[in-house]
């Protein structure tokens, strides 16, 4: 496996002059060795253009790419050693399962003990070993696309492992037995795999880091817990979570913020904050409901419940600003008017759409 | 005024797709159907629309049978998972036409049509092909079409299934508000997704494997699930189904686990039976709980399922935010007693805390 | 783009281009041709490179060494519209039949009965020429336009068929429910919406139809003596001891015409996806 870097690497198919127009803005991008990535966002912000950069389909109007350290930006697809699992099963369905394996190694001209040894490996790993002489095109979905899998894992000089939105095609009760699959096989072999999804959730199950894109940019990169904490934009916040990040327009007063007349305590020092439109973003799981006035407490109003089973998403109108509040289940809900908390330490700072990094 | 169904059956090839299901479905009220894929709520839709015939039962709406009348005279309108529209119209006319089979003038039915348009949000759409629309837009036409004529039945099947995570978030918040107008309809909407179903529902059915399970108002439904298979459809992540015994006082779990009896379960005989434990209950204890192993963690949303092996069988712990677990990672899990429902070995529920 | 891709891309065109415009070409010159411009070898250029003659062109119409096309001409668009038109109407209902509703005929159901269609075109047509010359000269329409359309609607029905049921298969069903579903009746569902929707579908068979039609010269040569005579039985009839090659070319490139015209006018309805969007 190995490490790939896009060195200011962007692509235009329109050759437009402005970059900011480009499919993918050019960009400069490490992928460490056996790390899972993700690559999220919806469709047409340029993360598949970038999935075909590094798989060589589409070669860069800009920028190097590097494999270690060897330049490959000119070099085609076949010679990348790339393994690839697209979103319909790509098998030879007249072989069989044994077969399907074991043909990358014959094209390599294996000697036949050496591929049989391989073969069980992989199937073991994949528990297709009750499979083997089965005709591939038997199987489900499911199953196909761990073959498209093992066909890339029985090859030892992989660099790398590019997924594209794999499970479109598999039925939802199987989606999770293949997810957990992937996982395991991806941890087991420290593959490094770059998995291109639409799919929040599947981008937060799966990846050890996250990158998420929105219009042909890099938008935020980071562990799931870090999307989820710290969104770098608003965008992220809304983007991630469900129900989506609360934000307030606020004003500073000396060193606060200010939100509905209220002083905010919060990490950051507004002073230090660059000049711009601010906002405060909470998350619906920290938003708390008080019981009495205190700090950072703010009156609201209940204008709806939703009731989704095991939480309970409740609307409001925080000093005149609509926000969601989630509540578990069991807990009371009251009606009417009420208090809010921001908890002091789930305040995100953002300053024209940006998570402020000064005055943190 | 309702639409009755009785003994609704319908096998093929030796499978039961619908099982005896008989249920009332009052006018005015959204009722949501909630079941896995291939519980048989599709078909239950289609035998509504008169598209599948059935080998038994009776369907009546408001006295009159219903199952004589051929599709084009039931004044039923329906939704598709799929986005279906006619791709030769315009989405103007998609939603007129309707309207205009019920012999509106055209003038009439395109400014009706514009009106519901609007009230999807599609306005200065109208002129586009559907086509040219996006997914979650197309969904919408469909909407605006079968809503637009004021149906006896307003039949929906998964109409959020194909679109994905965050339009499905915004579209379930806004149908709420679309069906209040509905005043006389009997509306069915069925979905595989819990929180869709109690967000929605008026009234919640249950169905698994072709049957009718139970039927009530989403907090009966959710707080005393009739057996251990409604438990686990209407949770997501599903209802924790642990076998075990209640022996000497105590709740006696598998791998010499015991619980101190909860006060809901007073009176129970000992015996047999089977304990069951929302996701969202369990937590993460400390380390004189119940150990187990992480086999699996995943997001949705922002929460966490966490899948842990214990020395009796799996369990899903469901938290609050985004958080890591590597595989294989030991896990303390604490169980709350107070929380546990008690089924039956027969999967009948006896008690619910 | 590079400029040298352009270049390759334009020269490649163009030599495919004059490959393909060549035959009309020479026809064209030929038609306008004498005995001397047809042996004296190649040459394209008229005036310059041999005298320009309308004899071609008037032994179309009655002139010296020619025929009178106008009437197998007339009787050729006749048959040949009369056969198609009918095929695809019946050939769409069948089609629509067979794609949505299960019949089972004893053993045989759906795939089978299509099957049973499209097995009449596997036997060479020769083997159907002398039943079909029988079964004509019983019903007394051997040697009429009436005739010939009967004998085309039974070979052009199974293309329609066929062609039809693999569309119908790609409308998707649900649009026929929807349509019940918003009150019409399955007729009306056909015509209001299954039929708008499959309009690529029918214009490809009515195009299969057309051509096979206008072009078959077999069965209109074996079915027809002296009244009705259709286009291609005519030409041939030009070939005498002398071939006049002018008069031939001309009546070639007459009757390939309303082909052409067809080709292009459908074409650019063809590349519309029609069907995009009907279903995701």
């Amino acid at each position: 496996m190995a490490q790939i870097i896009l060195s200011g690497v962007g692509h235009t198919y329109t050759g437009a002059a402005h970059e900011e127009a480009w499919a993918l803005n050019p960009l400069d991008l490490v992928w460490e060795d056996g790390r899972t990535y993700a690559l999220l966002g919806p469709s047409g912000c340029g993360k598949t253009t970038m999935l075909n950069i590094i798989s060589g389909l589409v070669k860069p109007t800009r920028g190097r790419v590097l494999f270690d350290a060897r330049d490959v930006t000119d070099i085609p697809t076949t010679k990348r050693n790339i393994a690839q699992v697209f979103q319909f099963p790509v098998i030879y369905g007249a072989m069989s399962v044994y077969e399907n394996l074991a043909f990358p190694l014959v094209c390599r001209k294996w000697p036949r003990e050496r591929i049989a040894e391989k073969v069980a490996e992989v199937a073991e790993v994949l528990d297709l070993e009750r499979e083997l002489r089965r005709p591939a095109r038997t199987l489900t979905a499911a199953e196909k696309q761990l073959i498209s899998l093992g066909r890339g894992l029985v090859r030892e000089d992989v660099a790398a492992l590019l997924m594209d939105e794999p499970l479109t095609v598999i039925d939802p009760q199987f989606k999770f037995l293949l997810r957990r699959k992937l996982r395991e096989i991806t941890e087991r072999f420290r593959l490094t795999v770059v998995y291109v999804t639409h799919d929040q959730n599947e981008a937060m199950t799966f990846a050890n880091e996250v990158v998420v894109m929105s219009e042909g940019q890099v938008v935020q990169r980071g562990s799931p817990e870090e999307l989820f904490e710290y969104p770098r934009t608003t965008y992220v916040g809304y983007f991630i979570g469900s129900p989506a990040m609360n934000l307030f327009p606020v004003s500073t007063d000396g060193g606060a913020l200010v939100f509905g007349g209220t002083r905010l305590r919060s990490n950051y020092d507004a002073a230090a904050l660059p000049p711009g439109q601010l906002q405060v973003g909470v998350r619906p799981e920290y938003l708390e409901l008080a019981f009495e006035p205190g700090e950072n407490t703010l009156a609201a109003r209940i204008t709806g419940i939703l009731d989704q089973g095991s939480v309970r998403v409740v609307a409001l109108l925080v000093a005149g600003e609509p926000a969601k509040l989630s509540i578990p289940r069991g807990r009371r809900v009251p009606s009417g008017d009420v208090l809010v908390r921001l908890p002091a330490d789930k305040i995100r700072v953002y300053v024209d759409g940006d998570l402020a990094t000064a005055g943190r | 005024m309702a639409l009755i169904a009785e003994h609704l059956t319908l096998e093929v090839d030796h499978v039961r797709h619908l099982d005896d299901v008989s249920f009332t479905l009052e006018r005015g009220r959204l009722h949501t159907l909630i079941g896995r894929t291939l519980a048989g709520k599709t078909t239950l839709l289609r035998t509504i629309a008169g598209l599948q015939r059935i080998d038994r039962g009776t369907l009546d709406l408001d006295g009159q049978s219903f199952l004589a009348r051929p599709v084009w005279k039931r004044d039923v309108a329906m939704v598709y998972e799929q986005f279906i529209n006619y791709p030769h119209l315009s989405v103007l006319d998609n939603v007129a036409f309707p309207l205009r089979r019920r012999g509106l003038s055209v003038d009439v039915a395109r400014e009706r049509a514009r009106a519901v348009l609007e009230r999807v949000s599609l306005r200065g759409f109208e002129e586009r092909r559907p086509s040219q629309l996006s997914g979650g837009q197309q969904q919408r036409v469909a909407l605006a079409r079968a809503l637009a004529r004021g149906a006896d039945v307003l039949l929906l099947d998964e109409p959020l299934a194909n679109l994905d995570y965050k339009l499905r978030e915004q579209m379930r918040e806004e149908l709420r508000g679309l069906f209040s107008d509905q005043g006389g309809s009997i509306v069915l909407y069925t979905t595989t997704e819990p929180a869709e179903a109690m967000m929605l529902g008026d009234v919640v059915l249950v169905m698994h494997e072709g049957r009718l399970l139970q039927m009530g108002p989403p907090d009966e439904v959710f707080d005393r699930p009739a057996t251990t298979a409604v438990a686990t459809v209407v949770n997501d992540p599903p209802m924790n189904i642990v076998d075990g015994a209640i022996e000497d006082g105590l709740i006696r779990l598998g791998g010499g686990r015991s619980l101190p009896l909860a006060t809901h379960m007073r009176g129970l005989p000992s015996g047999s039976y089977r304990f069951g434990l929302r996701a969202i209950e369990l937590e993460l204890g400390s380390a004189d709980d119940i150990s187990g192993a992480v086999t699996f963690s995943e997001v949705s949303g922002s929460e966490t399922f966490i899948h842990v092996d214990t020395g009796f069988g799996p369990l899903v712990l469901q938290i609050e935010g985004v958080h890591s677990f590597a595989l294989n990672a030991a896990v303390p899990v604490a169980i709350d007693q107070e929380k546990l429902f008690v089924f039956g070995p027969d999967d009948q529920l006896v008690a619910a805390p | 783009m590079s400029r040298l891709y352009l270049l390759l891309k334009y020269t490649a065109i163009l030599l495919w281009s004059s490959f393909v415009v060549a035959p009309f070409l020479w026809a064209l010159t030929t038609s306008f041709k004498t005995v001397n411009g047809v042996t004296s070898g190649p040459t394209y250029l008229p005036w310059l490179q041999y005298t320009p003659s309308l004899s071609g062109w008037t032994g179309l119409f009655g002139g010296t060494g020619g025929i009178d096309i106008v009437q197998p001409y007339l009787n050729s668009i006749v048959v040949t519209l009369g056969a198609s038109a009918i095929s695809i109407v019946l050939g769409t209902l069948a089609a629509y039949g067979l794609s949505r509703f299960t019949y089972q005929l004893g053993f045989a159901k759906n795939t089978d009965i299509i099957f049973f269609f499209v097995s009449q075109r596997i036997m060479p047509p020769i083997v159907l020429a002398i039943p079909f010359f029988l079964m004509l000269r019983f019903l007394g329409l051997l040697d009429t336009a009436l005739g010939l359309i009967i004998v085309y609607i039974a070979l052009l029905l199974p293309i329609a068929v066929w062609v039809m049921v693999d569309f119908f298969n790609n409308v998707p069903r649900q649009l026929d429910e929807m349509a019940m579903l918003d009150g019409c009746t399955p007729l009306q569902a056909f015509a209001s919406v299954v039929l708008p929707n499959s309009l690529p579908g029918i214009i490809v068979a009515g195009l299969f139809c057309i051509i096979f039609g206008w072009n078959d010269f077999f069965f209109a040569f074996t079915l027809t003596f002296t009244q009705t005579q259709l286009l291609p039985v005519a030409i041939v009839a030009l070939n005498s001891s002398v071939t006049p090659w002018w008069t031939l070319s001309a009546s070639a490139l007459i009757s390939v015409t309303p082909l052409v015209v067809i080709a292009v006018l459908v074409e650019r309805y063809l590349s519309r996806g029609h069907l995009a969007g009907a279903i995701r």
